[in-house]
C-alpha cells in the first residue's frame, strides 16, 4: 500500500490560486479556492473544480461486464451510457467492453473491486490516472462551444449518454449528472494532460466571469 | 469532409480522427512472388473512386472502416472491420 | 456644414449619444450607431480614401459592406473598414495609402501617368534586366498594398466557437427572415446571421418614398423575435462554406463555426455600377448606396443630383432622394423603353425630369477633382451600348446615383459547389443545380419581386424542412412579369477612359479590351492579367461587369463566359480571427514540479515538457557544462532521468504472446515470468519503426514500452493489428497513468537497496529482467534496462506515486552524490553506450540490415510485420551501413554536427546522425551512415563540416568505453 502523501495531477497547476490544500483519499487536493460566497457564485455562474481526488477503478476486455455483474454492480447497457449505484457511484461503460467505476467519498467499492480477484479471461484491470473536472454554471455550454466541436446542447448528454470527444485538443470523457440537486458537467482526461486542460478551461472560465471552486463545495470533507 | 461517423460515437468533426490509409487485402506472403509483394507494400491506386478506408477515433480508440468516394468526397458507409453486414 | 437630416423611421444612429472623433486631423461629430463612413458624409467630409493604383480620391461606392476605397488606420489596427465600423468617441484615423494625408496625397501624381500604366505594365516593363528587378521589386512592393502592417500589434485572442443548428440562414433580409419564421414553424432550430448591424436587407433602405416597406419589416422581425426557435445573428458575416456544411460566422470579436444541417443561402444581390468616365468621383454612388445613407444614417447623399439607372431601381432611389428633400435635377434611363408608367409618374409627380435612351458621357469634375460639377448626358443606345457624344447636354449638381443592375451574392453557393446559368428573364446568373441540402431564395435566386420573395424564402425553407424529414406542404412561387432588374450591357465607352469597372484596383473598360487582344480572352486569364475582382472586395462589384465586357469583346453570349469563384473569406477577415485561440496541449509529468523547482531547463518533447538538463541547485551552467556533469555522475556515481514519457502499454488476453510474435520481429513464446525481449517494430516495408522492451508479467499479460515519441502510434497500429488478426487481446495504453524513471550508475544499487526489501542483487535481478517491488512503499515494477549505463534500474510506479517515488530516491542517493539528469544528458549517455535511436539515427528507408540489427530479426517465425519484405531486401546489396566512430584523439578544429556528409572522392557515401564530445571518454564519438566498404572497425572516412572542412573520423566498436583503455597509448 501506499506511504507517502501523493498529489493531484493538477496541484502545481493549482498553485498559482493559493488554494487551502487537505488530503483526499491519500491525496493532496485544492478544497478551497475561494470563500464560500464566491465560490457560489461562481458556481451559479461558471466554475470549475478539480476532483482527481475521487477514488477510480477501471476494466476492461469481453468479459468485464459479466465480471462487474457477478460483484453485483448494476451496468449501463447502452454503449457510451452510465449509470449510478446505490451509494452515488458513477459506473461509466466506455465503448462497448470497458468500464470506469468512480465513487464518492465514504464509499467502499473502489477497494472492494481492487481486492477482488480475476479468475476468467477476457477481464483485465486497468490502472487509471485521471484528472477529472466538475464544470458546473449556466454557462457551461458557452465555456463548451469555445473549446469542443459537438453539440452539448442537443441531445448528445441526455438519458445518461457520454461521450469520449476532444476538448481544447485533448481526449476527454464528458457527461452531465445531477449533483446535490444540480445538473453539471464532469470531465475525465489522461491525468498528464490534466494541468494543460485545467489551465485552459480555468482561463477561459475566468474571462466569463467564473472560476475555480475547491473539492469541498461538492464534497463533505470529514 | 469536415464530419465522419464513428460506428461507436456517432458524427464527430475529423479532427478527431486519423486517417489510416486503404484497406487492402495483404496477399499471402509465403505464396506471392517478391513482385506481388513490393506491389502491396509500396503501389497505391490513386484514381479517384470509392476506396475503403482505415479511420481511427482518437479519444475513444476505435478503428473502423469508412467506404468513401475520393471523386466526391462522400461516406457512404462505416462499420467496424468485419461488421459490415451488421450495418 | 452638415448633411444630417431629420430623424428617420427606423433609423440606426442613437441621436441621444453623440460621438466624436478626429479624421485626418480634423475633428468630426457623429452618433452611436454611425459609421465611420455614415459620419464622415454626414460631416460633408466625401474624400473617404485614396485609390489602391491610381491614388484617386474616393468617397462612397456601395454602402454594402464591400466599399474597400475607404479604409482607415488608428495607428495600431490598419484597414479598418469604414463603411463598417463603427465610429467610436475619442478614435482618432486616417485613410490608408496616402502619403501627406488624404487630401493632398502625394501619390496622386500616378493618376496622370495613368496612360502610361496598362494592365501588365509591371509584367512586362521590370522583367529585364534581370538584374535590376531587385531594385524595381522594393520600389513596387512599397508602392502596392494597402495600410502598414503595425509589428507590435497586441495580442488579443478571439475565441473561436462552436454553434449547431437545423437550418442556418444567410441573409435576413425579406427572403432569409421568411425562410426563418417558415422553418421555425416546422419545429426546426434555425439560425439567421446578417452581416448587417441590423436585420432586414433591404427593408431597411429601399423605400421608394413609402413606408410599406418598414411596415413589412416590423411585422416580420415581430415574428421572427417572438420564435424561441430562431437566433438571429446581426453583425457577423457568413465567411464561406467547407465541406459537411460548415460555415464560419465573422463577428466582430471572433469567429463562430456552425455546423449546420442544412443551408439556406439568402444573401441578396450587390447592385452593380453602370460604367462612364469619371463614375469613380466622390459623390458618384450606387443608387442602394444612397438610400442606405438616408434611411439607416439620416444622411443626405448630395444636395442636388441626377439619378442615372438602367433599371427600375433608379427611379426607387430619386423618389428617396427626394423624399429628403434631394434637388432631384433628373432621372437618365439608359433604355429605351424605360420604367413603367405609374412607376415614372411617380417620379415625374415630382417635378424630376426623366430621360430615356439617355446615359451619362461623363461626370465633370470640380477643380480640385474632389466632387462632381456636372455631368455630361447624350443619346444612348442601349442595344449596340452606343452613346452619341456629339449630342451632349450638360446638367449641374455635387452628386450622382446609379443604378444599373444586380449581381448574387453567390459566392458561398459557388464555394458550397453549386451550378449556376444565366437567366435572361432577369439578366443574371442564378443557381441551376444546388448542393444536397443547400437551398438559396431571394435575389441570389433570381426572384426580386417582394411578395415573391417571401413566399421564395418559405419555399426553401420547405425544401430544407423536407430535405431534414419533416412532412412539410409544397411551396410554390409564381412568377412575376417584370423587366429584368439588370441591365446587360450598361457600359458606355469614352476615349479619354478613366469610366471605372473595378475600383478596387482601378481597371478600365480599356484595360479588358486591351487585356483581350493580348490574348487574355478567357475569364480565369483575364481575371489574372488584370487583376479585375482580386482587390479586396473580390469582384463584388466589378465581375459582373467584367465578365459582361469580355462577352462583347468575343462576341459570346454571356454564359459562355462563365464566372469566377470567390474564395473564402467573403470579406477581409483579420488573421487574428483566423487564428483565433490556439490549443496547444502539454503533457506534464508527475515529476514536473520536482524538475522545475531544482533547476530543470524544460523543452519541449512532443507533447511532452522534459527537462532537458538542470542548473541544479541554483548553480548556473552552460548547458555543455551542466550535460557533462551529469554524465559524469552517472558514469561515477548515480545519476536519475525522469522516463514517464516513455510509451507503456500492457498486452493481455489468451493471443497475447501470439500478437506480440506477428508484430514485432523477436521470439516471445519461450519468455520466462519477470524477462524482457527488444521490441522491434517494423513497417510493411521492412523499414524499423520503434523498439522497446517487452516484460513478461504473467502467462497471458505483457508490459511493453515504446520509444517516447511512437506511444501513440505504436498503440494504434496495435489496436488496428488485432482486429485485423481476430485475436483475443486486449490492450490498454498506460503511457500517461504510470511514472517511470531510471536511476543509473554505479551506486544505484545501493541507493535502491536502501528503500526495498526486495532482493535487487545482479543474480536475482540481471540486466534485461523486471521485479515486482515495493519502492519507498509503493507497489512498483523494477526492470533491469543497460540504455544507459551498465547498472541501471528502471522503476515504473502509479503516475499519483511518481513525485513521491522519485524524491525518496533523490534523498537516498545523496550522500551517494546522485544528480538528476536531463534529456541531452541521456543522449550522450546512450551515444556511450553504442545505442542508436530510432528514427533519429534511422530515417524512413533504414532497414535493420543497416542498423546491425540482424540479431532481433528471428526470421524462422511463421510471420511478422515487414518480414516478407525483410527476405527481399537480404537478398540485395547492402547500400549504407550505420557505424560507431570517434574522431582523433584531443580533436580540435571545426566540430561537425549531424547531417553532415561523409563524403569520399567527391561522393556523398553516408552522413553523420549522431555526434558528441564526452568529457568520460575525452573523445568526440558518435554514429554515421557510410558506405558498406567502409564500416569495418578500424578504417576510416571523412566527414565534411558545415564550413567545408574535411574531418578524419575512425569506425570503432561499441561501448564507447574500450576508448578509455587505450588512453594511455
Amino acid at each position: 500500500m501506499q506511504n507517502g502523501i501523493f498529489k493531484s495531477p493538477i496541484a502545481f497547476a493549482q498553485a498559482p490560486l493559493k488554494p487551502i490544500n487537505g488530503i483526499v483519499n491519500g491525496m493532496e487536493t485544492a478544497i478551497t479556492m475561494a470563500d464560500k460566497a464566491i465560490e457560489a457564485s461562481r458556481y451559479e455562474l461558471l466554475s470549475i473544480c478539480d476532483v482527481s481526488a475521487l477514488n477510480r477503478f477501471g476494466v476492461k476486455g469481453p468479459n468485464a461486464a459479466e465480471w462487474l455483474a457477478a460483484a453485483s454492480l448494476t451496468l449501463p447497457e447502452e454503449k457510451n451510457s452510465w449509470t449510478l449505484q446505490g451509494k452515488r457511484e458513477l459506473v461509466l461503460r466506455l465503448g462497448s467492453s470497458e468500464y470506469l467505476i468512480e465513487e464518492p467519498l465514504n464509499s467502499q467499492m473502489v477497494a472492494q473491486l481492487n481486492a477482488l480477484p480475476v479468475n476468467q479471461s477476457g477481464v483485465h484491470k486497468v490502472i487509471r490516472n485521471d484528472a477529472s473536472f466538475i464544470v458546473s454554471g449556466k454557462l457551461a455550454t458557452t465555456l463548451f462551444s469555445e473549446v469542443c466541436a459537438i453539440d452539448l446542447s442537443g441531445d448528445a448528454l441526455e438519458e445518461n449518454r457520454l461521450v469520449m470527444t476532444v476538448i481544447a485538443g485533448v481526449s476527454v470523457t464528458l457527461l452531465r449528472q445531477m449533483l446535490n440537486g444540480q445538473s453539471v458537467y464532469r470531465i475525465w482526461c489522461d491525468g498528464t494532460f490534466g494541468p494543460y486542460l485545467w489551465k485552459t478551461l480555468l482561463g477561459i472560465t475566468e474571462e466569463h466571469g467564473g472560476g475555480a471552486i475547491g473539492f469541498s463545495f461538492y464534497y463533505e470533507i470529514n | 469532409m469536415k464530419l465522419l461517423e464513428c460506428p461507436i460515437n456517432g458524427i464527430r468533426p475529423i479532427s478527431e480522427f486519423t486517417y489510416g490509409g486503404e484497406y487492402r487485402n495483404m496477399p499471402n506472403p509465403d505464396t506471392c512472388s517478391d513482385s506481388e509483394w513490393a506491389a502491396y507494400v509500396h503501389y497505391r491506386n490513386g484514381a479517384p473512386g470509392l476506396k475503403k478506408e482505415w479511420w481511427y477515433h482518437t479519444p475513444s480508440g476505435t478503428w473502423f472502416i469508412a467506404e468513401r468516394n475520393t471523386m466526391t468526397d462522400k461516406v457512404n458507409r462505416t462499420y467496424l472491420l468485419g461488421q459490415e453486414e451488421a450495418k | 456644414m452638415t448633411s444630417r437630416i431629420a430623424k428617420k423611421r427606423g433609423e440606426w444612429i442613437n441621436r441621444d449619444k453623440p460621438l466624436t472623433f478626429q479624421y485626418e486631423g480634423q475633428t468630426v461629430q457623429g452618433y452611436e450607431g454611425d459609421t465611420i463612413s455614415s459620419a464622415l458624409w454626414a460631416a460633408g467630409i466625401n474624400v473617404l480614401g485614396r485609390s489602391f493604383k491610381y491614388h484617386r480620391a474616393r468617397g462612397v461606392l456601395s454602402f454594402a459592406n464591400h466599399d474597400v476605397n475607404a479604409m482607415m488606420t488608428d495607428g495600431v489596427d490598419t484597414n479598418i473598414r469604414a463603411d463598417v465600423w463603427p465610429v467610436a468617441d475619442g478614435m482618432d484615423i486616417k485613410a490608408v495609402n496616402t502619403i501627406g494625408g488624404v487630401l493632398k496625397d502625394k501619390n496622386k501624381y500616378i493618376d496622370y501617368l495613368s496612360p502610361f500604366l496598362p494592365v501588365g505594365f509591371y509584367y512586362k516593363t521590370f522583367y529585364k534586366p534581370k538584374s535590376l528587378f531587385p531594385f524595381w521589386e522594393d520600389k513596387i512592393r512599397k508602392a502596392a498594398g494597402l495600410g502598414e502592417v503595425n509589428f507590435n500589434y497586441p495580442r488579443i485572442i478571439k475565441p473561436k466557437k462552436f454553434a449547431h443548428c437545423d437550418v442556418l440562414i444567410i441573409g435576413a433580409g425579406l427572403s432569409g427572415l421568411s425562410a426563418a419564421v417558415k422553418a421555425a414553424e416546422q419545429g426546426l432550430d434555425v439560425i439567421v446571421v446578417d452581416e448587417n448591424k441590423q436585420a432586414g436587407g433591404s427593408l431597411t433602405y429601399d423605400y421608394a418614398g413609402e413606408q410599406t416597406t418598414a411596415d413589412t419589416l416590423t411585422s416580420l422581425l415581430g415574428k421572427v423575435e417572438s420564435n424561441p426557435n430562431i437566433r438571429l445573428i446581426t453583425d457577423a458575416y457568413a465567411g464561406g462554406f467547407y465541406g459537411d456544411k460548415l460555415v464560419p460566422l465573422v463577428g466582430k470579436d471572433g469567429i463562430t463555426k456552425v455546423w449546420a444541417k442544412s443551408v439556406i443561402v439568402a444573401s441578396g444581390a450587390f447592385e452593380q455600377p453602370p460604367v462612364f468616365r469619371y463614375n469613380d468621383l466622390p459623390g458618384v454612388m450606387l443608387g442602394s448606396a444612397a438610400q442606405r445613407l438616408i434611411h439607416r444614417y439620416a444622411v443626405k447623399p448630395f444636395n442636388k443630383g441626377v439619378v442615372v439607372t438602367a433599371n427600375d431601381y433608379g427611379y426607387r432611389t430619386a423618389l428617396d432622394l427626394a423624399s429628403v428633400g434631394v434637388d432631384v435635377v433628373a432621372v437618365i434611363d439608359m433604355r429605351r423603353n424605360g420604367a413603367p408608367r405609374d412607376l415614372s409618374q411617380k417620379v415625374r409627380d415630382k417635378g424630376i425630369a426623366v430621360h430615356i435612351s439617355s446615359c451619362i458621357y461623363e461626370v465633370i469634375p470640380t477643380s480640385d477633382k474632389l466632387g462632381v460639377k456636372a455631368v455630361s448626358v447624350c443619346p444612348y443606345d442601349d442595344i449596340s451600348a452606343g452613346a452619341d457624344s456629339g449630342h451632349t447636354v450638360r446638367l449641374s449638381c455635387d452628386g450622382v446615383a446609379m443604378s444599373a443592375g444586380w449581381a448574387p451574392a453567390a459566392a458561398l453557393l459557388y464555394q458550397a459547389g453549386t451550378k449556376m446559368r444565366y437567366d435572361y428573364s432577369v439578366e443574371q446568373f442564378v443557381p441551376d443545380e444546388l448542393p444536397e441540402g443547400v437551398f438559396a431564395a431571394g435575389k441570389v435566386n433570381g426572384v426580386f419581386d417582394s411578395k415573391a420573395r417571401q413566399l421564395d424564402g418559405q419555399r426553401a425553407a420547405a425544401e430544407a424542412a423536407a430535405f431534414l424529414g419533416k412532412t412539410v406542404d409544397v411551396v410554390t412561387v409564381p412568377k412575376v412579369e417584370m423587366a429584368p432588374p439588370s441591365h446587360p450591357y450598361p457600359i458606355v465607352e469614352h476615349p479619354k477612359g478613366k469610366n471605372f469597372v473595378d475600383f478596387d484596383e482601378d481597371i478600365q473598360v480599356k484595360d479588358f479590351i486591351n487585356a483581350a487582344k493580348e490574348g487574355f480572352d478567357n475569364i480565369e486569364l483575364m481575371k489574372r492579367f488584370t487583376t479585375v475582382g482580386m482587390g479586396p472586395s473580390q469582384g463584388k462589384h466589378s465581375n459582373m461587369n467584367a465578365i459582361r465586357i469580355l462577352a462583347r469583346v468575343r462576341q459570346l453570349p454571356v454564359e459562355k463566359i462563365g464566372t469566377t469563384t470567390a474564395r473564402p473569406f467573403f470579406h477581409p477577415t483579420p488573421i487574428g480571427h483566423l487564428g483565433g485561440r490556439g490549443f496547444h496541449p502539454h503533457r506534464y509529468t508527475a515529476m514536473h514540479e520536482w524538475h522545475v523547482d531544482n533547476g530543470g531547463v524544460m523543452m519541449d518533447a512532443g507533447m511532452w515538457m522534459r527537462p532537458a538538463y538542470y542548473q541544479y541547485r541554483g548553480r548556473t551552467m552552460s548547458a555543455m557544462e551542466a550535460v557533462q556533469e551529469e554524465a559524469l555522475a552517472v558514469r561515477q556515481q548515480a545519476g536519475m532521468i525522469d522516463g514517464s514519457t516513455l510509451g507503456k502499454i500492457e498486452v493481455f488476453g489468451a493471443d497475447a504472446t501470439e500478437f506480440l510474435e506477428r508484430f514485432y520481429t523477436g521470439k516471445f513464446s519461450k519468455q520466462k515470468i519477470g524477462e524482457s525481449r527488444i521490441a522491434l517494430l517494423l513497417d510493411e516495408a521492412g523499414v524499423m519503426v520503434d523498439d522497446g522492451l517487452a516484460v513478461r508479467v504473467d502467462d497471458e499479460k505483457f508490459y511493453v514500452s515504446t520509444n517516447s515519441s511512437n506511444a501513440a502510434t505504436v498503440y494504434r497500429e496495435m489496436q488496428r493489428n488485432v482486429q485485423l488478426w481476430g485475436l483475443q487481446v486486449t490492450l490498454v495504453n498506460l503511457t500517461g497513468a504510470m511514472a517511470a524513471m531510471t536511476l543509473a550508475g554505479p551506486k544505484s544499487r545501493e541507493i535502491l537497496s536502501t528503500l526495498t526489501k526486495a532482493d535487487i542483487s545482479e543474480a536475482s535481478l540481471p540486466d534485461g529482467n523486471m521485479i515486482q517491488a515495493e519502492i519507498a512503499g509503493v507497489d512498483a515494477k523494477v526492470m533491469r534496462v543497460s540504455f544507459v549505463s551498465d547498472l541501471a534500474f528502471e522503476i515504473h510506479v502509479p503516475y499519483k506515486a511518481g513525485l513521491h517515488v522519485w524524491k525518496q530516491i533523490m534523498a537516498a542517493g545523496e550522500s551517494h552524490g546522485i544528480r538528476p539528469f536531463g534529456t541531452d544528458v541521456q543522449r550522450l549517455l546512450r551515444l556511450e553506450m553504442g545505442h542508436h535511436l530510432i528514427s533519429h539515427d534511422t530515417d524512413g528507408l533504414t532497414n535493420p540490415y543497416e542498423a546491425h540489427s540482424e540479431a532481433l530479426l528471428k526470421m524462422d517465425k511463421p510471420f511478422f510485420i515487414g518480414q516478407r519484405s525483410l527476405k527481399i531486401i537480404a537478398k540485395k546489396t547492402l547500400n549504407k551501413k550505420l557505424v560507431n566512430f570517434v574522431l582523433e584523439k584531443d580533436f580540435t578544429g571545426d566540430m561537425p554536427n549531424e547531417c553532415n556528409l561523409v563524403i569520399e572522392d567527391g561522393n556523398i557515401k553516408g552522413r553523420v546522425t549522431s555526434i558528441a564530445y564526452s568529457k568520460y571518454l575525452n573523445r568526440v564519438i558518435g554514429f554515421a551512415f557510410v558506405a558498406p566498404e567502409q564500416g569495418s572497425t578500424g578504417s576510416t572516412f571523412s566527414i565534411r563540416t558545415d564550413s567545408g572542412a574535411m574531418v578524419k573520423a575512425t569506425v570503432v566498436k561499441a561501448p564507447f568505453f574500450h576508448l578509455l583503455d587505450n588512453d594511455g597509448e
